[in-house]
């Protein structure tokens, strides 16, 4: 079974696959406590303007659309600030408005476009070697922040002003956690689509939360769930000749409801 | 008992100080200090403008006008040497973290589990049942305490709590404050304090500060607690008799 993992493009697959995996789970963690499910989804819908600009422009779209969603984010993220709008509101608006933008510019893109297919649904198997080293690069860094600042995220996130007053610059590390989820999201739609993206930020840390009981288990618990799903989900979508990234989140899922079930259970 | 040396010790200098926002004025002109090494407790009627007095000097809302000093500076210069202690319902008690997890966000490095131990036994709870448990299973009181643990963790010079006693029995009002005044005395911290509970204060506190929108008195209660200010602040209507326990 594991010779499938002798082919170059299936071994590129499996780890982009776990790198993103990890990223999106680690940050899933807080998207999760800080009740910001629609983010990801409207970070991961935006991100199409950025990907038709640079199919028009003739530039790689990966890097056109991570810088995209990294201004919507810091768009969102001034609006929340500085007005009355409720997140959910300033998210909609956004992922609507560059959702059009993107189909306006595509509309002036002639012929078949394998690239915003490859976007909107994700192709895992077709990832390529400069792309699977932007996906360790930017992984790393984001990891590398995450795990340093751990202590400073999760403060933030339960109690803001306390960690304010503790000495933590709340404001900075919130605009850093915003930029690294959106470019974490942008990351997974190259391998997710824009459509399924958000699932893996979501469904590892919801299997986690039903899991544990401490936050520091439920991080590295979601880690271990997101790998595990996208292993299991590439291996599934080999042997049936199904879609990469729709597999990797219907194994998510399916993990997810044996959680549910057997905890459940195991509680009466 | 506090020495002479102390007494009049400002630990924080308000100045001219008005808040608002969305072009209302919530808070105005506000000047009075706040004592070193004493408990303070900011009182008036719901809305009058406690939290917002808080957070102002605190830092975490910004003021139109005026200036706050504590121990000298600015109070970004404290950060780090405060404790806060905000509402318990401000905290979502569904965040999945336990009591020991959450005392070590107050902390950087390992958490020492002996600080730990003397933190909540200091704050009356049991560090053997209490610091594995998620904070969504504590009671009322509970989480209350912990927060308080949480916010003494660094031995912080002065510490600040946003009506601690709030949704707690009666019995466990009188606690948190007996709590506070043994804080204060053992550590010479610092303490300022929103309440509700007029007849614990003017028991548990060394100073108070009241608020209706504008600054009402300041200074010990037994002085700036005469029935016209109460009048002033509760109402015509009020007696302090129907507010003992």
């Amino acid at each position: 079974m594991l010779e499938i993992f002798s082919y170059p493009f299936m071994q590129r697959a499996l780890l982009a696959g776990i790198i993103v995996g990890v990223l999106l789970a680690a940050l899933g963690v807080y998207v999760v406590v800080r009740k910001m499910a629609f983010f990801g989804d409207g970070i991961a819908h935006a991100s199409l303007a950025g990907v038709a600009i640079g199919l028009l422009a003739g530039f790689a779209p990966l890097p056109i659309a991570i810088v995209y969603a990294i201004l919507v984010a810091l768009a969102i993220y001034w609006f929340e600030a500085n007005t009355k709008l409720n997140s959910d509101t300033i998210i909609g608006i956004f992922f609507t408005a560059s959702m059009a933008l993107g189909v306006v510019l595509m509309s002036f893109i002639p012929g078949f476009q394998p690239e915003l297919i490859s976007f909107l649904f994700g192709n895992i198997l077709s990832i390529s070697t400069s792309d699977v080293i932007t996906v360790a690069i930017l992984s790393v860094v984001i990891m590398t922040w995450l795990l340093i600042y751990r202590r400073h995220l999760t403060y933030i996130s339960l109690d803001k002003d306390s960690a304010k007053i503790a000495g933590i610059n709340s404001s900075l590390h919130d605009i850093i956690f915003y930029i690294a989820l959106a470019t974490a999201v942008v990351l997974g739609v190259k391998i997710l689509g824009i459509i399924l993206v958000s699932a893996l930020l979501l469904i590892p840390a919801a299997t986690s939360r039903l899991l544990t009981g401490t936050f520091n288990s439920f991080f590295w618990v979601s880690i271990v769930v997101s790998m595990l799903s996208v292993v299991l989900g590439l291996l599934l979508s080999f042997f049936l000749d199904a879609p990469s990234g729709a597999t990797i989140i219907l194994v998510a899922t399916a993990v997810f409801f044996m959680v549910a079930i057997v905890t459940r259970v195991s509680t009466r | 008992m506090q020495s002479q040396h102390h007494k009049h010790e400002p630990e924080i200098i308000v100045k001219h100080l008005t808040v608002g926002y969305d072009g209302k004025v919530v808070l105005s002109d506000l000047t009075f200090d706040i004592p070193k090494r004493k408990i303070t407790a900011i009182i008036g009627p719901n809305g009058s403008g406690k939290s917002t007095l808080m957070k102002a000097i605190l830092g975490i809302i910004p003021f139109q006008k005026g200036s706050v000093t504590m121990s000298g500076h600015d109070v970004d210069k404290s950060y780090g040497k405060i404790g806060y202690v905000p509402q318990r319902f401000d905290i979502d008690q569904s965040f999945p973290i336990t009591v020991k997890e959450l005392l070590s966000l107050a902390q950087s490095g390992a958490i020492h589990k002996d600080r730990m131990k003397e933190v909540l036994g200091e704050v009356g709870l049991n560090p053997v049942t209490v610091s594995r448990m998620l904070i969504g299973a504590l009671s009322g009181g509970q989480m209350q305490r912990v927060l308080i643990a949480r916010a003494i963790m660094t031995d912080p010079d002065i510490l600040f709590l946003d009506e601690p006693a709030t949704g707690i029995d009666v019995a466990g009002e009188q606690s948190i404050f007996e709590l506070l005044e043994h804080l204060q005395s053992e550590h010479d911290t610092t303490i300022v304090m929103i309440s509700h509970e007029v007849n614990l204060v003017e028991k548990h506190v060394d100073n108070v500060v009241c608020l209706n929108r504008g600054l009402v008195c300041s200074g010990p209660p037994a002085k700036a607690l005469s029935d016209k200010v109460m009048k002033e602040l509760y109402g015509q209507h009020y007696d302090r008799h129907d507010h003992d326990h």
